[in-house]
C-alpha cells in the first residue's frame, strides 16, 4: 500500500513531496520479466536431450501457461499499477477478463476434438508431411497423391497389420453406410470395393474425401472426430478394399481408376 | 481503498488549470480518462479473447495450405517479443518520470517507447510478407486457410493496436515538448496511455505463448 500517496502528483502546487518514484522496481521487474521469456524460450531447446524432453513431456506446456500467466500478472499488477489501485478499477478489468476466459474455454471446448494448445494436433500432421502427404488445395486439385515410395511404405507397415487399425476404426464407424464388407448400400454410402471413385481413388484423395466428408451428402467429415492417425489407417484400408469386388456391391459410381 | 479515495479526491482539490477536459475527475472523484480506458480495456479483453479464441477454434483444421509450424520463425519473434517487454518499462518509466515532474525525461522515454513499438510492427510487416509471398500462408480468397485467416486476423489486430499505440505516443511526446501538456494533473494523460500500451504488451504476452511457443513444443 506503499503506493498511496501516488495520486499526489501535484506536489508542485502546494509544496508537497513529489510521489516516491517506482524507476528501481520498474527496472528490476523488467531484468525479472527478461529473464522468465528467456526461459520460456529455452524450453523448446530441451528437444534436443530427449530423455529429458519426453520424461517431461506433460510439464512443458503447464509450465509454459504458468510462466505466461506470471508475465501477464507482473504487467498488469505492477506496471498498470492495478494491483494497489481502486476496486473499482479492477471490477472494470477483472470481470470481462474472467468472462473472455470463460468463453474462450467454452469455445475450445465446442471445438474439434484438435483443440489445440493442450491436444496433439492436426488433421494433418507433420508426419502426414514427412509422409509425403500433399495438402489438397483448393484449385489444386483433390488428389494431390502421396510420393509414391512414402506411400508404399505406409501401406506396407499398415498390411503387415491386416490394416488392423484401419478395419477396426471402419468397423466402428463405416459399416452402417459402406456395409461390412464395403460393398456400399442402396442410399446410404457408396460402393467402395469396386474400382470407381468419385472423388478419386489415390490415398490422399480418399484421405480428403474421409476426413472433409461429402457435403450435401451423408458421408460425414471425419476429422472432427478422429485424429490423423485414425484417419490415415482408415484410409489405408479404404485403399486396400478397391478391386475386392464386395459380391452384391451397390453399381459403380464416378470415374473407373 | 478508501486511502485512495480519499488521496483522489485530494487530487481533485488542486488548481484546475484548463487544460485537458477528459482529465477532469467525475463525480466519484477519479478521472473520467482513467475510468474510461480502464472500461475500454476490459472490452478489448473480450475482443482479443474472442479473437484468439477463434484462431484455436479452426487450429489445426486447415487442410489446405502451410502448417503453423511450417512459417513461424521463433527468431524474428522472440526478438520482436523482446522488444515490446522493454517498451512497457520505459512506458511504465515515462509515467514516473511524469509525476515525478520531470517532463523532458518523460518525453524521452515515451519516444523510447514509440521506437520499440515501430520496430515491433516493422518485423510484424516483414512477418506478413515472409509468410505471404515465401509460405503460401494466404489470408483471404480461394487460397485462404483456416490458419491464414485466424492468424492474421488475430495479429493484424494485435499489430493496428501497437500503431495506434505509437502514434498516440508520438503526439504525445510533442504536446509535451510544446508544453502542451504539463506534469501535475495531466500527468494521468502520460499514466493512461501507459495503459494503453502495457495491454498491448499483454496482449502479445498471451498470443507468444499460445500460438507460437506451444507450436514449438511439439
Ligand atoms: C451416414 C452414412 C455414411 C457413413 C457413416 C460413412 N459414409 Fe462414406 N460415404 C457416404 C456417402 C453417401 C458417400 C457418397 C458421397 C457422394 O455421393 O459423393 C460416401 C463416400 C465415401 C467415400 C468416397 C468414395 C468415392 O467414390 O469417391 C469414401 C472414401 C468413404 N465414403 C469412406 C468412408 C469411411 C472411411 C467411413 C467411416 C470412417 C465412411 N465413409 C462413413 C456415406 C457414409
Amino acid at each position: 500500500m506503499s503506493h498511496g500517496h501516488e495520486a499526489d502528483t501535484l506536489g508542485a502546487h502546494g509544496g508537497h513531496a513529489l510521489p516516491h518514484s517506482h524507476k528501481k522496481q520498474y527496472i528490476i521487474l523488467g531484468i525479472v520479466l527478461s529473464i522468465v521469456t528467456f526461459i520460456e524460450l529455452g524450453i523448446p531447446l530441451f528437444k534436443g536431450v530427449p530423455e529429458l524432453w519426453s520424461a517431461a513431456q506433460e510439464v512443458w506446456a503447464p509450465l509454459l501457461i504458468v510462466l505466461s500467466i506470471f508475465k501477464f500478472g507482473a504487467v498488469v499488477g505492477d506496471f498498470m499499477h492495478l494491483r494497489n489501485d481502486l476496486t473499482l478499477y479492477k471490477f472494470l478489468f477483472i470481470s470481462p477478463l474472467v468472462l473472455a476466459m470463460f468463453s474462450f474455454f467454452a469455445i475450445g471446448s465446442l471445438s474439434v476434438v484438435h483443440f489445440h494448445p493442450f491436444g496433439k494436433g492436426y488433421a494433418v500432421t507433420a508426419q502426414d508431411l514427412a509422409d509425403g502427404y500433399v495438402p489438397p488445395t483448393v484449385g489444386g486439385g483433390a488428389d494431390a497423391p502421396l510420393a509414391d515410395d512414402k506411400f508404399e511404405a505406409a501401406f506396407a507397415d499398415a498390411q503387415k497389420t491386416g490394416f488392423a487399425k484401419g478395419k477396426e476404426t471402419f468397423t466402428a464407424s463405416c459399416v452402417s453406410c459402406h456395409r461390412a464388407d464395403g460393398g456400399g448400400m442402396p442410399g446410404l454410402g457408396v460402393n467402395l470395393t469396386d474400382d470407381c471413385y468419385k472423388h478419386g481413388g489415390k490415398i490422399a484423395a480418399l484421405y480428403t474425401t474421409i476426413a472433409k466428408g461429402v457435403s450435401g451428402t451423408a458421408m460425414p467429415a471425419w476429422q472432427t472426430s478422429m485424429d490423423s492417425e485414425k484417419l490415415r489407417q482408415v484410409s489405408y484400408y479404404v485403399r486396400s478394399l478397391k478391386g475386392t469386388n464386395a459380391a452384391g456391391g451397390k453399381e459403380c459410381e464416378g470415374a473407373k481408376e | 481503498m478508501s486511502a485512495h479515495a480519499e488521496n483522489l479526491t485530494h487530487d481533485d482539490a488542486h488548481g484546475h488549470d484548463g487544460h485537458g477536459a477528459l482529465a477532469e475527475n467525475n463525480f466519484l472523484g477519479l478521472p473520467n480518462i482513467k475510468l474510461a480506458m480502464w472500461a475500454f480495456l476490459g472490452s478489448e479483453c473480450m475482443f482479443f479473447g474472442s479473437l484468439i479464441g477463434t484462431y484455436f477454434f479452426y487450429h489445426g483444421n486447415s487442410l489446405s495450405g502451410p502448417l503453423p509450424k511450417d512459417v513461424f520463425s521463433i527468431g524474428i519473434t522472440s526478438i520482436s517479443t523482446f522488444l515490446l517487454l522493454m517498451s512497457s518499462v520505459t512506458m511504465a518509466l515515462a509515467v514516473d518520470s511524469m509525476k515525478q515532474q520531470k517532463p523532458s525525461t518523460a518525453r524521452n522515454f515515451i519516444l523510447a517507447t514509440a521506437l520499440l513499438g515501430a520496430t515491433f510492427v516493422g518485423f510484424q510487416v516483414l512477418e506478413f510478407h515472409e509468410f505471404y509471398t515465401e509460405k503460401h500462408l494466404v489470408f483471404a480468397g480461394p487460397n485462404a486457410s483456416l490458419f491464414g485467416s485466424t492468424f492474421y486476423t488475430m495479429t493484424g489486430f494485435h499489430g493496428t493496436h501497437v500503431t495506434v499505440g505509437v502514434i498516440w505516443l508520438v503526439i504525445m511526446s510533442i504536446l509535451i515538448q510544446k508544453k502542451k501538456l504539463v506534469p501535475g494533473k495531466e500527468a494521468v494523460n502520460v499514466e493512461v496511455m501507459g495503459l494503453y500500451w502495457h495491454f498491448v504488451d499483454i496482449v502479445w504476452i498471451v498470443i507468444f505463448t499460445f500460438v507460437y511457443l506451444l507450436e514449438f513444443l511439439k
